[in-house]
């Protein structure tokens, strides 16, 4: 355990049996750290983002992938050759004992082996299975291949990201970095996942789940789909702020240490009182320029000025410091963010104070790593890492052996034949 | 929530709105702009019911609680510690009901030195490593053009909603969750935070970020963390098509040699493809420039959907970067899968509503209704859930407990109080 938090997690008592890659392994690690019992089902050998890395050392191992550690923690894990028939044999028997099963192979792959929802739930009538598939089980593109890069072009996020072309004439449109289209289908599946087990809670009965990652993503691009509905219009990039039909003030900017803020909204959006409030804090440092001038204590005046305002502030920021102006900032309300890196992350009091920064026990290694933790404190049942990302088949004897009662003798056949 | 069925109560104050109520660029042309007009309000509030009501009255406070003491869950995203402050806190509310589920979703959450520090999307994602994630090397970054963390921010209040309910429902136990939004950006940012921590790599060095690719031209070949290093991997322009082709772009992405291969193969074989230098990823990756631009003069001769459609068809990954348009009105795949509803709006007349991105058990998750005007079933949530007479409602409009007393009232408000006048 990594805290001394005795209490279990609010999933404790979900067994889950996990077979996805790179779409919706984050899911099954939210789970997990929630207290789920998460059994990463493996093809022998290990699954595949074990070799993304970055890696420990930099040195490419499917034991240390820091990838595949950040989206396993707190799991167990087994292998099995689903395309052999002693295999299916025991995912059945191991489905029988399972809530849930999540997977993202491609649409038909299981009920092709015979592991289909139909045949898995005709004995376990409460279980549900979600599938995670890039366009979902059915459709034109079902088929179609994909990568992180393909879901943000097609789902939208890339239509929205970049710059304004006054900042650089021929950027593309921008996918941002860090695998988002896998989050954010986590995420929904995660919510379809809560809802199924809720209905199961008061009716008894599992469900099968279908999940695509391209409408997730298309689902995810905030006002794009209302302003185009609502006026025709496609939106246009703009840099580090909303894209918008229409040109918008900057709301980020650079400051005298190298850094940048990001000010939430442009100065179209403040009011006289708070344009004081502004005014006397710059005042402080001598660059107020006209903020405090009596006309912007006419609603009318602030209301048309919001590119001056975007301007004194540019001036203002650039001539501070990052954190001094972030800060400062936010001591007076005004919603401001310092563009962090994980420079900036690490160690943050804040963060400290929440308890974030998590150790984790690497036990074969005899090291012990910091991971991020958890985005929310359950007062009752926390979230929580149990422990590190399993080793490649780490739990067989445990879970196939002890759980599933398998002899000794026949785990012997099984590995030597290569079903685990 | 409200589109998994829950019966959900906004509870709004027409002095201080909604700010999407107030986003005056997704009016339509032809409808009257006002609170209950606009667009991006409306797809982020389908289903739930409107209840107006001034919680700084001692009678409004007084029917929240009540409305406390009949609801399941309670969510807000306040500053921290706001409705501690109203009486509202998670202790106060456990006298009313035990086992309530209360979600706060402060930016900085309710603990911590600062806690007090508020967030919306763009902050939260500054302040995670998510924007800093998003750009093209040796430039500021470009972030995320939307508010990333405001829709997911909306969707771990849910995660962490239904996650306590199901811990409620086994155990008979309601809690407190503590969600704090720019931590969610963290999160999610879980690769570069192990580097970081593990290997000390910093993430301000050169070639990072690395715009579309894996690895920028020139740059050392380290992990950029957006999946398997690989090239081509980069966005292409392709035939204008309108709008001076600003959204006529092809994203390609080859993880493998053999799928390099089969581009080459696709494109006809040009001799330059065909270069040894191409053969193997490493020398892709050295020759990104010229290879991308070469890859460029061919998908410029050819339509985005055309050429995604060519590629797959070839075993190469390829996808059009789509507009808002192109997903209302070209993409084949969401039509397929019914990712719109038209429901009737009362403003905004048959309007297309996103659903769900899954279905259960076969059956397209939609929306269930149209979003609440403000205040819209006030009457009806005091009247019928909560049993208060029409005498003590008129009551309370009179005193400005359901409407400010300075604010017109809409048609249909003075038409809900005309209706218990009746009674």
């Amino acid at each position: 355990m990594t805290s001394g938090n005795k209490l279990a997690g609010p999933l404790t008592g979900l067994r889950v049996l996990e077979l996805t890659s790179e779409h919706a392994q984050f899911c099954g690690k939210l789970m997990a750290d929630l207290g789920a019992d998460v059994i990463k089902v493996e093809p022998p050998g290990g699954q595949e983002t074990r070799n993304v890395g970055p890696f420990l050392e930099d040195e490419a191992h499917p034991e240390r992938s820091l990838y595949f550690w950040h989206y396993n923690t707190s799991k167990r894990g087994v292998t099995l050759d689903l395309n052999s028939p002693n295999g299916q044999d025991i995912f059945r028997k191991l489905s029988a004992t399972a809530g849930l099963v999540l997977e993202s192979f491609p649409a038909g792959y299981l009920s092709d082996l015979g592991l289909g929802y139909e045949t898995l739930a005709k004995d376990n009538t409460g279980l549900i299975m979600c599938s995670v598939t890039p366009f979902g089980q059915d459709g034109p593109w079902r088929d179609y291949q994909t990568s992180d890069l393909l879901h943000l072009a097609a789902g939208g996020q890339m239509a929205s990201s970049g710059y304004d072309v006054e900042d650089i004439p021929d950027a593309p449109p921008i996918a941002p970095g860090g695998g988002n289209a896998w989050h954010i289908v986590s995420h929904y599946s995660y919510i379809a996942i809560m809802g199924a087990l809720y209905h199961r809670d008061f009716t008894g009965e599992g469900q099968y789940i279908d999940v695509s990652v391209h409408e997730a993503c298309s689902l995810t691009t905030e006002g794009a789909i209302a302003i185009y509905l609502s006026t025709g219009e496609v939106v246009r990039r703009h840099t580090g702020r909303h894209a918008s039909a229409d040109m918008s003030p900057g709301i980020q900017h650079a400051t005298n240490d190298g850094g940048y803020i990001n000010t939430t909204r442009s100065g179209s959006n403040l009011t006289p009182a708070r344009i004081k409030v502004l005014g006397e804090w710059m005042d402080g440092y001598g660059l107020a320029q006209d903020l405090l001038d009596d006309k912007y204590q006419d609603p009318a005046v602030v209301e048309v000025s919001g590119q001056h305002f975007a301007d004194v502030l540019k001036n203002f920021f650039a001539n501070m410091p990052l954190v001094e102006a972030y800060e400062g900032g936010q001591e007076l309300n005004f919603p401001w963010g310092a563009i962090r890196t994980m420079e900036e992350i690490m160690g943050d009091p804040h963060l400290q104070d929440r308890d974030f920064f998590v150790p984790v026990k690497h036990p074969e290694l005899g090291r012990e790593f910091i991971y991020p933790g958890p985005a929310a404190i359950y007062n009752a049942s926390p979230w929580s890492i149990s422990r590190r990302a399993p080793l490649i088949g780490e739990h067989n004897q445990e879970i196939f052996g002890g759980e599933l009662g398998l002899p000794q003798a026949d785990l012997e056949e099984l590995k030597s034949s290569g079903v685990i | 929530l409200a589109t998994l069925g829950a019966e959900v109560i906004k509870v709004e104050w027409p002095e201080n709105m909604d700010m999407l109520r107030q986003n005056r660029f997704t009016v339509p042309p032809g409808v009257e702009p006002g609170p209950n007009s606009t667009g991006q309000f409306a797809d982020t509030n389908a289903g739930k019911l409107g209840l107006s009501i001034n919680v700084r009255h001692p009678k409004g406070l007084e029917a929240i609680k009540s409305l406390v003491s009949v609801s399941d869950v309670v969510i807000e995203n306040f500053s921290s510690r706001i409705m501690t402050r109203w009486g509202l806190g998670y202790e106060e509310l456990t006298k009313l009901r035990p086992d309530v589920v209360y979600v706060s979703m402060a930016g900085f959450g309710q603990t911590g030195r600062q806690h007090y520090f508020g967030t919306m999307g763009p902050a939260a994602q500054a302040l995670s490593g998510l924007t800093h994630q998003s750009g093209l090397p040796g430039q500021q970054p470009a972030g995320w053009g939307w508010s990333y963390l405001d829709d997911t921010g909306g969707m771990y209040g849910a995660m962490c909603t239904l996650t306590a309910l199901r811990h409620r429902n086994q155990t008979g136990q309601g809690q407190h969750v503590d969600l704090s939004q720019m931590i969610t950006g963290i999160t999610l940012t879980g690769a570069a935070f192990l580097d970081k921590s593990i290997n000390s790599r910093e993430s301000r060095r050169e070639g990072y970020p690395p715009g579309n690719r894996t690895v920028w031209p020139g740059a050392p070949v380290v992990h950029n963390y957006r999946g398997p290093i690989a090239a081509p991997h980069n966005a292409f322009r392709t035939q204008q098509t309108h709008d001076g082709g600003y959204n006529d772009w092809c994203v390609i992405a080859c993880l493998s040699d053999e799928e390099w291969t089969s581009l080459v193969n696709l494109m006809g074989g040009p001799d330059w493809a065909k270069a040894s230098k191409y053969v193997t990823l490493e020398g892709r990756l050295e020759h990104q420039n010229e290879m991308d631009r070469g890859i460029e003069q061919w998908t410029k001769t050819i339509g985005k959907y055309d050429l995604a459609d060519k590629c797959q068809a070839a075993g190469v990954r390829a996808m059009p970067v789509q507009s808002s348009e192109d997903r209302i009105e070209n993409d084949p795949q969401l039509r397929h899968r019914g990712m719109f509803t038209k429901v009737k709006h009362p403003m905004l007349g048959d309007w297309k509503f996103q659903g769900a991105p899954f279905r259960l058990d076969g059956a397209k998750v939609a929306v269930k209704g149209p979003p609440p005007m403000i205040g819209e079933h006030t009457t009806k949530i005091m009247g019928d859930l909560l049993g208060v007479s029409s005498d003590e409602l008129l009551q309370g409009y009179e005193d400005g407990v359901y409407w400010p007393e300075t604010t017109p009232k809409f048609p249909y408000v003075q038409q809900a109080i005309d209706e218990e006048a009746k009674r």
